[in-house]
């Protein structure tokens, strides 16, 4: 018999808490991470409202709030027309029940976490709980038997060859999934259009809460982070991102300027910037499969989106408890391997699950607001309850059918309480969209 | 984080740096460069050796070459434009177009409307070439001719084919013409009409009976003579688009409730009551819902009603005469018959003609619609043709007769739901003459859509206005006449063609709804 119940791949948001959750379930796990902790790895990590109840559920809210600033409320500024909003309760407690059948520890805070300072914490609570972490080893092999995955060798701290060997491996190894490689697994769904992201981290200015600004093609947000600091990141689409990435100091400045000319000016003026300018255009959009014989693959590994919603930690929690709950299922032999492995595959492919991935993709292909959208988005002023709906869709707690239904557009069109003669944008509209096409870069 | 880190080249000059040393073979100064490579992108792209660019051989190089470009040049896409544009869209993306002419600004839908007919992924439009039995035959909307077992047509119990109910249709020709020639409140009734009224409230059980020109101007209508506009609505989120427009029209006080939680329509109730104790409220839901094939619990939903002086209305378009004891719909299932404050009905799916009522047991409430409805009144009545049909189809409904259609209509949608069922797929609400198969996305629907139009079976693909977004479906339209062989040889066919449609656009998502 192997020493362990589960090896898990990959010590971040998918596999640390994966492991947290079967080691408290008194299950033997293993995971392994390359890295050494704490660390950073490609991420904005923003944790929208049900990211932080994931954590408030696990026991960990408190330790990450109390180095990390946290609000409920967060302003989105689309051409012009700002929607200020959170989401409710409400939502929030039917979202747990839905996905995990208790709605225990819902908080309404969102939270913008270093993943240094948050990676580190899920990494100490997975060793706390029980699991066996080893960082900086790195996974080389997968061992089969037939076309059963038994276990893993790999290369640990001191350079060592080891081999361990479990009931069940657990890809949670990121986009660029190592056990998905081996595998030679297929990707679905896949969206190549999506978005180039720059950011960086700025002290100097206070903004409050989070503000998502978008301008025809482009985009900028600022959110407070750890250490006195916010994190500012621009983006647009890939297909611009060759023109960007000439000057990408400048071009960051000249985007957050397009796009926001008030929020480019309090980092051109008060913004001290303590690291380099990071950044990415690798975010294209994928499915694989979620599980064989042997092997299951959660968070990033099985499927993985563009980070326009800043969605992917959240899902990566939720995917953590929901392949720990079925494993949990099939370690206590109430269930077959096949029949969690099937319920968890029912969750994470179904059809909210298409309506939302469909939402992020497309608006990752940074297509500039459609006039439509954008007297949505007027008629939403003053409906703090279809606009705190709104929040909670574009967050994916409230399924995207219940906002986008016709019913709801046609009543939110009559209940408007402004016009568009406010707003620029709507002048000549066709003229702007044309100049929207242009490639500020080039 | 060490201050230096700010002085550090950004990973994409390094990755720059490294791919133009790779091409020259120079794994020293490719090795130099990694090492300043951010420890966020390390610990992101783990497929690339970083540490170990100095022993690579060529294969490694190449592959760390090929991945790193991967990463850092953005996708040259060679799509089909049209197909593109086409599946991208929903109705709901040109619901408020720019300009101030009317006319001209029509143009960029009717540009995504091309587009999906270029693709033949447009369901609409289509035409018949003969009478819609349960195997029709039939054109699209681009000219292509098609025959199949038809899920394509509302004739529950295929009194479209009835010698009786042709018989009475021709009678009513010979004795009154093609033409009403009025308004039911000027002349345009006729004998039949009396008898239709009466036939139908002994039916629903509320004798007091308004006919309306279409089963739309009976729901919109109902809700326009009752509701003013400090008045409300409470309305469920799915229910038909004639009740959803006749809320609208008539008052800006309307609550969209879940579908079917009359819990929520009890706090909505106490919610509004609370603050408003003076005007009215209308409880407005379908009975059996029309894409969704399930419906509330009445029993609980009119005691709510009545607890809080609502007014509650029932759209029974689909389930009366299709379902339920003699006939009875919903309301006979729930045991409710002479319960419901308002009913409202359509002809057009069981009773085989266009139009419309509304019944209730007040003879006020009757006077008051016909008055103030709008469609009542200022719309041409009902013809002698269409009566007539209504009035027959009513008594069949009630006879025996009735009985073995809707027996046989049940058969054949148990055979539908337990074959696709079988396949896998998502057979959404209850057994009833409305069978849902549930696709979800627009896309995958689209593509099925276009896939099915060839291979025998004819089924109306719904999406976004008729469902929520993401939400889209097959509606399959059961009729008495369809043999249980018929139905499940049609499952085959349609869970092939979604299977294919997967296939074609390469997705992994399943068919459950949540
Ligand atoms: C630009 C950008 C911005 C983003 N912003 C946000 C945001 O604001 N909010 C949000 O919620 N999400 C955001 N995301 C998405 C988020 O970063 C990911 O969804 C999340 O990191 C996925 O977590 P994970 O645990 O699945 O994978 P990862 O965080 O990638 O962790 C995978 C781990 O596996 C380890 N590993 C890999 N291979 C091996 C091996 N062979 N042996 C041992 N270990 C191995 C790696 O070292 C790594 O530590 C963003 C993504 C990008 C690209
Ligand atoms: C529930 C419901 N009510 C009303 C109607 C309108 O009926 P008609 O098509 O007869 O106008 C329909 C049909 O479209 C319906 O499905």
């Amino acid at each position: 018999m192997s020493r362990y119940d589960a090896i898990v791949i990959g010590a971040r948001c998918a596999g640390a808490s994966t492991g947290m959750l079967l080691a408290r379930q008194g299950h033997r796990v293993l995971v392994l991470d390359r890295s050494s902790f704490p660390s950073d790895v490609i991420s904005t990590h923003f944790l929208w409202p049900h990211g932080t109840s994931y954590l408030n559920r696990w026991g960990l809210l408190d330790q990450v709030l109390a180095v990390t600033p946290s609000h409920t409320e967060v302003t989105f500024v689309n051409d012009g027309i700002p929607l200020t909003g959170s989401v409710p309760d409400e939502l929030l407690r039917a979202y747990f029940r839905d996905w995990h059948g208790d709605d225990s520890g819902v908080v309404r805070t969102y939270a913008s976490v270093r993943r240094h300072v948050l990676d580190q914490m899920l990494v100490e609570a997975a060793s706390k709980a029980g699991a066996e972490v080893r960082t900086n080893f790195t996974v080389r092999e997968l061992i089969t038997e037939g076309d059963q995955v038994v276990g893993v060798r790999g290369r640990d701290s001191d350079g060592q060859l080891v081999e361990e060997r479990a009931r069940i491996v657990i890809g949670a190894d990121g986009r660029n999934s190592f056990v998905a490689r081996t595998l030679g697994l297929p990707k679905f769904d896949e969206r190549p259009r999506c978005t180039f992201a720059y950011w960086s981290y700025y002290s100097g200015f206070d903004l409050g809460p989070a503000q998502l600004h978008r301008r025809g093609r482009l985009a900028c947000a600022v959110a407070p982070t750890n250490h006195d600091q916010n994190m500012v990141l621009v983006w647009g689409p890939s297909e611009w991102s060759r023109e960007f990435r000439r000057d990408v100091p400048g071009n960051f400045q000249r985007a957050l300027d397009f796009v926001s000319p008030e929020l480019g000016e309090v980092v051109r003026t008060r913004g001290v910037r303590a690291e380099r300018v990071y950044g990415t255009l690798d975010q294209s959009a994928f499915l694989r499969p979620l599980a064989g014989p042997g092997w299951v693959l959660v968070g990033d590994a099985e499927s993985a989106k563009d980070q326009c919603t800043a969605i992917g930690m959240t899902h990566a929690f939720r995917g953590a408890e929901l392949v720990a709950d079925a494993l949990g299922r099939w370690f206590s032999g109430d269930v077959s391997l096949e029949a969690a492995m099937a319920s968890y595959e029912g969750r994470r492919r179904s059809q909210n699950a298409a309506a939302y991935y469909d939402y992020v993709c497309t608006l990752a292909e940074m297509r500039p607001y459609r006039h439509d959208e954008l007297q949505l988005f007027v008629a939403l002023r003053g409906n703090q309850q279809e606009i705190d709906r709104f929040v909670a869709t574009h967050a994916d707690v409230a399924p995207v059918s219940e906002f986008f239904q016709a019913s709801n557009l046609l009543l939110l069109n009559d209940a408007a309480k402004e016009t568009s003669a406010g707003y620029p944008v709507f002048e000549d509209y066709p003229a702007t969209a044309r100049m929207y096409q242009q490639n500020l870069f080039a | 984080m060490s201050l230096p880190e700010l002085d550090q080249r950004d990973d994409d000059e390094l990755i720059g740096t490294i791919l133009a040393a790779a091409g020259r073979q120079d794994l020293e100064a490719m090795a130099a460069a990694a090492a300043e490579v951010s420890e966020m992108t390390r610990n992101w792209a783990t497929h690339i050796p970083w540490d170990e660019f100095d022993s690579l051989d060529e294969t490694a190089l190449n592959e760390v070459v090929a991945d790193l470009t991967q990463m850092w040049e953005p996708v040259d896409l060679q799509v089909d434009a049209d197909e593109e544009y086409a599946l991208d869209k929903n109705a709901y993306d040109f619901y408020r177009p720019a300009g101030r002419n009317l006319m001209t600004r029509t143009e960029e839908f009717h540009g995504w409307v091309e587009a999906r007919r270029r693709t033949e992924t447009w369901q609409y439009s289509r035409t018949l070439e003969a009478a819609p039995n349960s195997i029709a035959q039939i054109t699209n909307d681009i000219g292509r001719r098609t025959r199949g077992i038809n899920f394509n047509s509302q004739d529950y119990l295929s009194f479209n084919t009835h010698p009786a109910i042709r018989e009475a249709a021709t009678k009513a020709m010979r004795d009154y013409g093609p033409h009403s020639a009025g308004s039911p409140m000027v002349l345009g009734n006729t004998r039949i009409s009396d008898e239709l009224e009466a036939s139908l409230g002994e039916l629903v059980r509320a004798e007091q009976v308004t006919l309306f020109p279409t089963g739309w101007a009976a729901g919109f209508g109902a809700m326009a003579g009752l509701v003013r506009q400090e008045d409300h609505v409470l309305i469920d989120r799915l229910a038909h688009s004639c009740l959803q427009q006749g809320a609208r029209a008539t008052t800006r006080n309307v609550v969209r409730y879940e579908h079917l939680n009359v819990e929520a329509v009890r706090r909505h109730l106490v919610d509004i009551r609370r603050r408003d104790s003076r005007n009215g409220i209308l409880v407005v839901t379908d009975g059996l819902f029309s894409v969704d094939a399930d419906w509330p619990d009445l029993v609980t939903l009119q005691r709510v009603c009545r607890e809080h002086d609502a007014t509650l209305l029932v759209d029974v378009a689909h389930d009366l005469g299709s379902m339920g004891p003699g006939g009875t719909g919903v309301l006979g299932l729930q045991e409710v018959l002479g319960d419901i404050d308002i009913v409202m009905g359509a002809f057009s799916k069981t009773f085989c003609s266009n139009g419309g009522f509304v019944a209730s047991a007040s003879p006020a409430l009757k006077q008051y619609l016909k008055m103030f409805g709008g469609s009542h009144f200022f719309s041409n009545a009902l013809s002698p043709v269409q009566t007539a049909v209504v009035l027959e189809a009513s008594k069949i409904i009630r006879s025996a007769e009735g009985d073995l259609l809707r027996s046989r209509l049940r058969t054949a949608v148990t055979a539908l739901r337990e074959e696709l069922t079988g396949h896998g797929l998502t057979c959404m609400g209850e057994p009833s003459p409305i069978v849902p198969l549930l696709i979800g996305n627009e896309k995958l629907a689209r593509i099925a859509n276009r896939l099915l139009f060839d291979r025998g079976v004819l089924a109306f693909m719904v999406e976004f206005p008729v469902t929520p977004t993401g939400s889209s479906r097959f509606r399959l339209q059961v009729q008495a006449n369809h043999e249980p062989e018929e139905a499940r040889a049609a499952a085959r066919i349609i869970a092939d063609a979604i299977a294919d449609a997967r296939t074609y656009l390469s997705s992994a998502f399943g068919s459950t709804e949540r």
